[in-house]
């Protein structure tokens, strides 16, 4: 792509005020996942007990726990944890059920239906209570918690993948590829891959705030990571004897998830309008 | 003789038959055209004649060949030699692929082939200013977007596209039937020097009687699956015509 | 040639606000009583906002000005509530998409009773018998069709449905915008015919909106000619094909597609190109 035909699309792109906002989270909040290693101030790991409980100060900007932990470092570290898993799991997602939904849909007849009678079993379950079923099974950690989130995400996207593709594939040129003998897999990755990828890409943005969610949840319920592991949502559960006393212990990893949610779906949403607006423009 | 069609019906449900004991012989380098109304099954015949559809009961052979929709390797080799034109120019090119992209596409599956209208060692972007240069558009076009080109000019790259593997049959569905009436003329032409200049033989479905009388030596007439009639350019007044040919005449006719 | 005129369009433009385009311009037009008048254009020349202006189905942003004389009141001018009782029942339009006539969840027979209805103060039944003698008129076979959904019929069928109940109103004129492209050769024709007939028996004028060239030619009294938004030729049909001044109108004309000409079938095929 030519230089200028970039920037243009980058200018449109920052042109919507919700996109903007939610670049620039993402962006801050990507930076904070992939170097929160090394901006920690402190360990978050390391445990003084003279120094527990502490409120905001200069040396401790959101206080320290009940084993005398740096909050800020263990948020900043646990951002890894939480945004890369949930990026991760929902990368997993997209890998294994983008292509299921791809072939299922395109073959159509008995590999079809095979495939989503399964999807169509598995979606008959509250995806909450099924990820819980399997978490509770494989036993309470975070690696089993995204398994079990993998296995309840990628039939969604099969399902999404397979009714794009069945409508795309009744276009002509699909047709007109298939007279001049592209192979299956030539056509879906020449034809169908470019139609779907956008709605593709918008689904996994707002997704991404919804596994965050999960994994949170997850731990806070116990299911998922353990202490001390600085996940989000585990730092909430182990706050909550002394949200009494010290509030801010729970008040800041919820802020944490609340804002990465919001820029899952601030960007969800812009590039969602960003397609939309090319689409009506060809 | 190229194209031989024995007796074939195809029936899609128990009530609803497409096509009912069609036979035709077109010999090489002919233009024939096939005119019948929506149910009439040329839709279904042109299908069947690109190896899209199966088909049960009779025999399209090609050039000595049976045409077996679910024998990929033979099929290939027929696929070359035959290639379409669909009525929607629109929906026939990829809105998110630039011009050259859909262009090259044929050519791009037949590797080992190099149309004798292209020379050896182009890169890819010359074949497609090549390719479209030979159907009249400007080839600085090749690195457009489907959308910013008008009905008429896609149309002409979807018939570039068609002839780049230089097929010896080409079937037309309806491409004029959405166009403009000046510019359905073009099009025509541009058909017309194309079979003139490679004698190919085309296969041009349609309505539009006065289409077919400009273009084609002979004209079958389809109804509800059934061949009604057959006859040369030069009959067409001939008392024998059916009567539903004789219709469709007389609605075409200006005077 | 026009004896008494039944609505004239005098200096039509129309603008588009958003895109800062007029669309059309200097569009003069006069249809009069009992008269069948074509109206040819390509895709694009402005011939069908023409008549949606008559219509006010003009999108919001669009701006017109001009004058629309419907047996001389300015159209344009009226409220819209006084627009729909001036030409409510006086002007049927049909399009070229004719699933969009009826609705698919009502029988054709109880819509049509509805329309009449709304226009004159009737009972059921009295509607009733009117709708079933248009659609008689049309030559469909009334009560089946009155019975039906628009999805159970053919587009033929429906396109004629269409017209019947337009008929019903006992419009003064009938725009029929590219009311047969959709349709199959053989269907279009009888739906012409069928206008023909009405037009005869009712004595109701027709404006034939259309790209189609050897269908004005055969089909109407006097056309005129469009092009980019301005309307660039007028005459009768005999003008118009054998007599065209304008460059456009010789383009077209030249791409006017014949069947070979009975006579010199022998000798050589005609093509008028």
């Amino acid at each position: 792509m030519e230089p200028a035909l970039i920037k243009s699309r980058a200018l449109k792109l920052i042109h919507d005020p919700t996109m903007t906002i939610g670049l620039f989270l993402a962006l801050l909040l990507g930076g904070v996942t992939i170097l929160g290693g090394w901006l920690v101030p402190h360990d978050p790991f390391q445990i003084n007990m003279n120094n527990r409980l502490q409120g905001t100060s200069f040396d401790h900007w959101f206080g320290t726990d009940q084993l005398g932990r740096d909050v800020f470092s263990r948020i900043i570290y646990g951002a890894k944890l939480t945004i890369g898993l949930g990026v991760f799991a929902i990368m997993i997602a997209v890998v294994i059920g983008v292509p299921i939904g791809l072939f299922s849909g395109f073959i159509g007849g008995r590999v079809d239906a095979f495939l989503m009678r399964i999807v169509d079993g598995i979606l008959s379950f509250p995806d909450f209570i099924l990820a819980i079923a399997i978490a509770g099974m494989l036993g309470p950690n975070l690696t089993n918690l995204i398994i079990a989130i993998v296995l309840v995400r990628w039939i969604v996207y099969a399902r999404v993948v397979r009714g794009l593709v069945l409508a795309e594939k009744e276009k002509e040129y699909v047709l007109v590829s298939k007279v001049s003998f592209s192979s299956a897999f030539k056509t879906i990755r020449m034809h169908l891959i470019p139609q779907i990828l956008p709605d593709i890409i918008v689904m996994a943005a707002i997704d991404v705030g919804k596994v965050i969610l999960l994994i949170s949840a997850f731990s806070y319920i116990g299911l998922g990571a353990q202490p001390p592991i600085p996940e989000w949502g585990a730092m909430l559960n182990e706050g909550r004897s002394y949200f009494q006393v010290v509030p801010s212990l729970m008040i800041y990893p919820g802020l944490a998830i609340m804002l990465t949610v919001l820029c899952c779906n601030l960007l969800g949403d812009g590039l969602k309008n960003y397609f939309d607006i090319r689409k009506r423009r060809g | 003789m190229s194209l031989v069609i024995e007796g074939l019906s195809k029936q899609y449900t128990k009530s609803i038959q497409a096509l009912k004991h069609i036979s035709l012989t077109v010999s090489d380098g002919e233009s024939i055209g096939i005119v019948g109304e929506s149910g009439s099954g040329k839709s279904t015949l042109a299908r069947i004649l690109l190896g899209l559809e199966p088909y049960k009961e009779g025999s399209v052979t090609y050039k000595g060949k049976l045409i077996v929709p679910k024998n990929r390797s033979s099929l290939r080799a027929y696929r070359k030699s035959v290639q379409m034109i669909f009525q929607d120019s629109t929906s026939t090119l990829n809105p998110k692929l630039p011009i050259w992209k859909s262009l090259l596409e044929p050519l791009d599956n037949y590797k080992e082939f190099s149309p004798s209208f292209l020379e050896q060692g182009l890169t890819k972007l010359e074949k497609a200013e090549k390719l479209l240069e030979i159907v009249g558009l400007d080839k600085e076009m090749f690195s457009r977007y489907p959308v910013e080109l008008s009905g008429g000019q896609k149309q002409r790259v979807s018939i570039a596209r068609a002839i780049s593997l230089e097929p010896s049959l080409l079937v037309c569905d309806e491409p004029t039937a959405s166009l403009d009436m000046t510019i359905q003329v073009q099009i025509l032409q541009l058909l017309k020097e194309l079979q003139r200049k490679t004698n190919m033989t085309i296969l041009f479905i349609s309505h539009d009687i006065r289409a077919v009388a400009y273009l084609c030596e002979r004209m079958i007439v389809l109804k509800e699956g059934l061949m009604v009639d057959e006859f040369k350019m030069a009959d067409i007044y001939h008392s024998d015509r059916h009567p539903y040919t004789k219709a469709l005449i007389k609605a075409a006719s200006i005077d | 040639m026009v004896k008494s005129s039944l609505i004239s369009i005098q200096d039509l433009r129309i603008t588009s606000q958003s895109a800062e385009k007029v669309l059309i311009s200097n569009v003069n037009l006069e249809i009069g009583k009992g008269e069948i008048v074509g109206l040819i254009g390509e895709s694009g020349s402005g011939k069908s906002l023409t008549a949606r202006a008559v219509m006010r189905l003009l999108p919001p942003d669009m701006k017109v000005s001009g004058k629309i004389f419907y047996k001389g009141t300015d159209v344009l001018a009226v409220n819209p509530k006084e627009h729909r009782h001036l030409l409510g029942s006086g002007i049927g339009m049909i399009f070229q998409d004719y699933r969009g006539s009826f609705t698919p969840f009502i029988k054709i027979g109880n819509q049509m009773i509805e329309t009449i209805r709304t226009h004159y103060k009737m009972t059921k039944n009295e509607a009733k018998s009117i709708a079933l003698t248009v659609l008689e008129e049309m030559g469909l076979e009334s009560k089946r069709v009155y019975d039906s959904y628009s999805f159970q019929l053919s587009g033929g069928q429906v396109q004629r449905a269409a017209i019947a109940m337009s008929l019903a109103l006992k419009p003064d004129l009938i725009i029929c915008d590219e009311m047969t492209t959709a349709l199959d050769v053989m269907s279009g024709e009888r739906v012409l015919d069928y206008i023909d007939q009405i037009r005869n028996k009712t004595g109701c004028s027709v404006l034939m909106i259309t790209h189609d060239l050897a269908l004005a030619y055969k089909r109407t009294d006097r056309m005129y000619v469009m092009n980019q938004g301005e309307i660039v030729e007028e005459g009768l049909p005999e003008q118009i094909r054998c007599h065209h001044k304008h460059p456009y109108t010789k383009k077209l004309c030249s791409c006017l597609l014949a069947l070979p000409a009975k006579k010199s079938i022998q000798k050589k095929r005609a093509y008028s190109v």
